[in-house]
């Protein structure tokens, strides 16, 4: 990652840092003046960067409690005439929707910037959503980087768009490019921070009459900057003056042609696209008037292709199409150079070296490479929760609506994950309907504070019965250790104030007390709170470590050890694993790693033989 | 230098990977050259197995590398290795670490452990590419850090043919990168990296 300093020097230098890190410099450039944000991989260095530089610019930045809060702040400050942004995830998009639907019929005064990371192959996330066409059904103009240096210059032009349009602005980026990592020219620039000024006009109410006059007015918004992309440099055209075929594409895609071709050792024209909506028509027909074949290579779905085909047939032209449509490229995952050009390759000719004899091989070790999915670190204090929820309640003997988070790694019980805040949503409904089985819905922190309120006031409203088990480490966690109000409004007068009758909390480290207070809590009619605490056991682990602070760490006697696996198979801590050699009985045990222990402790509670103690 | 070079590093999140990443791509800087990598972030880091694509050249659009495509493979664990070794090129070359860290998927059957130990050069020896296999954490402990076993590899890195960088280049970088207070076993465990090439040739 750039360093704090680089992110926010007025120079002109070229600096190294990830995509989102030129996002981050490209608002600071176009001085941007209050950002909010919740985190959410592929999008969190934006805000954590626009977090840390704030202080020292003299800038508002914060992470907010949900998506729909961060862009309802930036909306407010933009209205009031300040340069204004908010990045989520994809996911995190459908969550602000509510809010710029409506806005994009009032428009914006100081520059609206949203960034959007959306997330091909879900790499960290629950689905692979295409945000064009969100951001295209609610009007957005969108733009879309195909490197981290556009990326940059693109935020800061989108401030622009958006002002001389009075329109807020989409930049939607992808996990490759918001997580590349380059060397981007960081230029000088100024910033006019001022005090806001609300200008009392009825376009910023939304009500029935206004709206209606409102929505032609966005309309004609989109026509103007239609006729603008020519000119914006937005649109590159690459032309060999060839007319069989052209592609035509946009993003990272544009990036996967340019390898493909210099493999394929081909020239063909390349229409790419930095506006994706509206569309600069100009341009299209210009460059499909005489081709033959038009190419779309994007990824996912096929946004650009059903929408330019269309404009083609309005006008009459009928280039064969090739795309989605004709299997080019698949609906799913992300796309590679390779890949793009074997399906050129079958559209146009030309030879890809071919990687049969490597397949070969990896077809004949592929026996011997382990799996090694993402576990809960060493010491995780959710590992112990939920293992103790598991030895309570068994996977077939209870329900566990979970939610989005670390937690989503439970290995034991979890039987839903859908999106944030859902596990208290759907426990709701599950109580309704499964009468023989305790109800769990399990959630973090953050989550909670996210979307689990209205959830929870639903299930007191209606007497719903069943259990919440918040997981409070303190921050977080999955996307950064970033904070959230659990720093500071308690989460148990939280759910008092909401009228839950029975709230316990626990430390996951004390394996009885866990199980006991998770039992004792059944005995009671819901909607019951149990409250796990404790502090991320890798944040605390960093810390300690770089204070210099000793951990005392645990280990196995090789003797006592009977390598029943309880440790290992069962509670999968990554810090404990089979020796390579064996005990005087000959036979093979159980070690920690010390460079990995954390001191946590439950091992040594839940070893039948008491084998595991603490290092003196 | 070809108009770009690419490469891999691999490993277990945690490892180091990142660090190594940076000291390339610094260095590159330095020399004038452009670099374009893509990591994992998120959910796809813990302690799951990670790949970090690095491109330096002149000339970069892509940041990732298909199978069949590179130059170079640095592998911190010889398992991670042996999952990735498919991005190298035939005439590619792996530098990999001889450690080994136990993966869940091992957790069960106490033996796969030690079959896998046993078949790894053989394995990896199935895809035809050059290997230079190195007992990096016993070097880092040479070095009077167990966490440097990624700068072993890094000093490995700098002795490979067509490699773009120089042992000054990444040495130059590295006292960029590292805390100073860790700096001079970096730099021993950077030239251990380099004699464990030297004396294998």
């Amino acid at each position: 990652m750039a360093k704090l300093s680089e992110l926010t020097a007025n120079e002109d230098k070229r600096v190294l840092c990830l995509g989102n890190e030129a996002i981050a410099r490209g608002a600071i450039e176009a001085g941007v003046q209050v950002f909010a944000a919740y985190p959410g991989t592929p999008s969190s260095e934006i805000s954590m960067a626009l977090n840390a530089a704030a202080p020292e610019l003299g800038f508002y930045a914060e992470w907010s409690t949900n998506e729909k809060v961060a862009m309802e702040v930036a909306f407010a400050a933009s209205i009031s005439g300040i340069r204004a942004m908010t990045a989520c995830k994809h996911v995190g998009l459908n969550v602000a929707a509510d809010v710029f639907y409506s806005f994009m019929y009032m428009g914006c005064k100081g520059g609206f910037v949203t960034v959007v990371g959306d997330d091909p192959h879900c790499f960290s996330s629950q689905n692979e959503q295409d945000s064009r066409w969100l951001g295209v059904s609610a009007n957005f103009p969108i733009i879309e980087p195909s490197n981290p240096h556009e990326a940059k210059e693109f935020t800061k032009l989108a401030f622009e768009i958006s002002e001389k349009f009075e329109i807020p602005m989409l930049l939607r980026s992808t996990t490759r490019i918001s997580h590349a990592r380059a060397d981007v020219q960081f230029n000088k620039y100024e910033s006019n921070f001022k005090d806001g000024e609300f200008e009392k006009t009825s376009r910023f109410k939304c009500l029935p009459a206004i709206a209606r006059a409102n929505h032609p007015k966005l309309l004609e918004k989109i026509e103007k900057i239609k006729e603008w992309i020519p000119e914006s440099g937005l649109t590159v055209v690459e032309d060999c003056s060839d007319n069989k075929f052209g592609i035509i594409t946009s993003g990272i895609s544009y990036a996967y042609v340019k390898d493909a071709l210099k493999e394929l050792k081909l020239d063909v024209s390349i229409l790419k696209l930095g506006m994706v909506s509206p569309l600069d028509e100009e341009s299209i027909i210009k460059f499909s008037k005489d081709k033959e074949n038009i190419i779309f290579i994007e990824e996912v779905d096929p946004y650009l292709e059903d929408r330019i085909s269309a404009l083609l047939i309005q006008n009459n032209l009928y280039p064969k199409i090739h795309g989605k449509c004709s299997g080019a490229t698949k609906r799913y995952h992300e796309l590679n150079y390779r890949i793009v050009a074997e399906a050129l390759s079958k559209i146009i000719g030309g030879e890809i070296p071919s990687v049969a004899e490597i397949e070969e091989a990896v077809e004949g070790t592929k026996e011997f490479i382990p799996f090694r999915p993402p576990l809960f670190c060493a010491g995780c204090q959710h590992r112990a929760a939920f293992y103790e929820l598991s030895k309570v309640v068994r996977k077939n003997n209870g329900i566990f609506s979970s939610d989005i988070g670390c937690y989503s790694l439970d290995p034991w019980v979890t039987d839903t994950i859908v999106c944030m805040g859902a596990s208290i949503g759907m426990a709701n409904g599950f109580a309704r309907v499964i009468k023989d089985k305790p109800i769990f819905a399990i959630i973090g922190d953050s989550t909670f504070f996210h979307t689990g309120l209205p959830a929870l006031a639903n299930a007191v409203y209606h007497k719903a019965n069943f259990n919440i088990l918040i997981l409070d480490n303190r921050m977080t966690a999955m996307t950064g250790f970033q904070p959230n109000p659990t720093e500071s409004i308690p989460i148990e007068d939280v759910v008092k104030g909401m009228g839950v009758e029975y709230i316990v909390e626990f430390d996951p480290y004390d394996f009885e007390n866990g199980k006991k207070t998770i039992e004792e809590a059944l005995k009671h009619e819901g909607p019951t709170v149990i409250i796990m605490r404790k502090i991320c056991a890798n944040e605390w682990w960093r810390t300690q470590r770089r204070k210099g602070e000793k951990i005392e760490v645990y280990s196995i006697d090789p003797e006592i050890c009977i390598a029943c696996g309880t440790c290992i198979v069962q509670y999968q801590c990554p810090a404990i694993s089979w020796s390579l050699d064996t005990n005087t009985k000959g036979k093979k045990y159980s070690v920690i790693d010390p460079s990995m222990c954390t001191g946590c402790s439950v091992c040594s509670q839940i070893c039948p033989v008491k084998a595991i103690s603490k290092v003196e | 230098m070809d108009e770009e070079y690419k490469m891999v590093l691999v490993g277990v999140g945690g490892q180091g990977i990142l660090t190594i990443s940076d000291v390339i791509a610094i260095a590159a800087q330095k020399k004038g050259l452009h670099v374009l990598g893509s990591e994992v972030h998120g959910m796809a880091q813990k302690g799951g197995s990670v790949i970090t694509n690095l491109k330096i050249g002149k000339k970069l659009y892509s940041p990732t590398i298909p199978i069949g495509s590179c130059k170079a493979l640095v592998g911190l664990e010889e398992n991670e290795t042996l999952r990735y070794i498919k991005f190298l090129k035939p005439d590619g070359i792996v530098i990999t670490s001889k450690t080994v860290l136990y993966p869940v998927g091992w957790k069960k059957d106490k033996s796969a452990a030690d079959i896998a130990h046993e078949k790894i050069e053989e394995n990896l020896e199935q895809f035809k590419v050059k290997i230079i296999r190195i007992d990096a954490e016993e070097l880092a402990l040479k070095a009077g850090l167990v966490l440097t076993q990624n700068i072993v590899l890094l000093g490995a890195l700098s002795q490979i043919k067509d490699f773009p960088l120089s042992e000054e280049d990444l040495r130059s970088a590295l006292k960029e990168r590292v805390p100073s207070k860790y700096l001079n076993q970096n730099l021993r465990a950077f030239d251990l990296g380099i004699e464990a090439v030297k004396n294998r040739t």
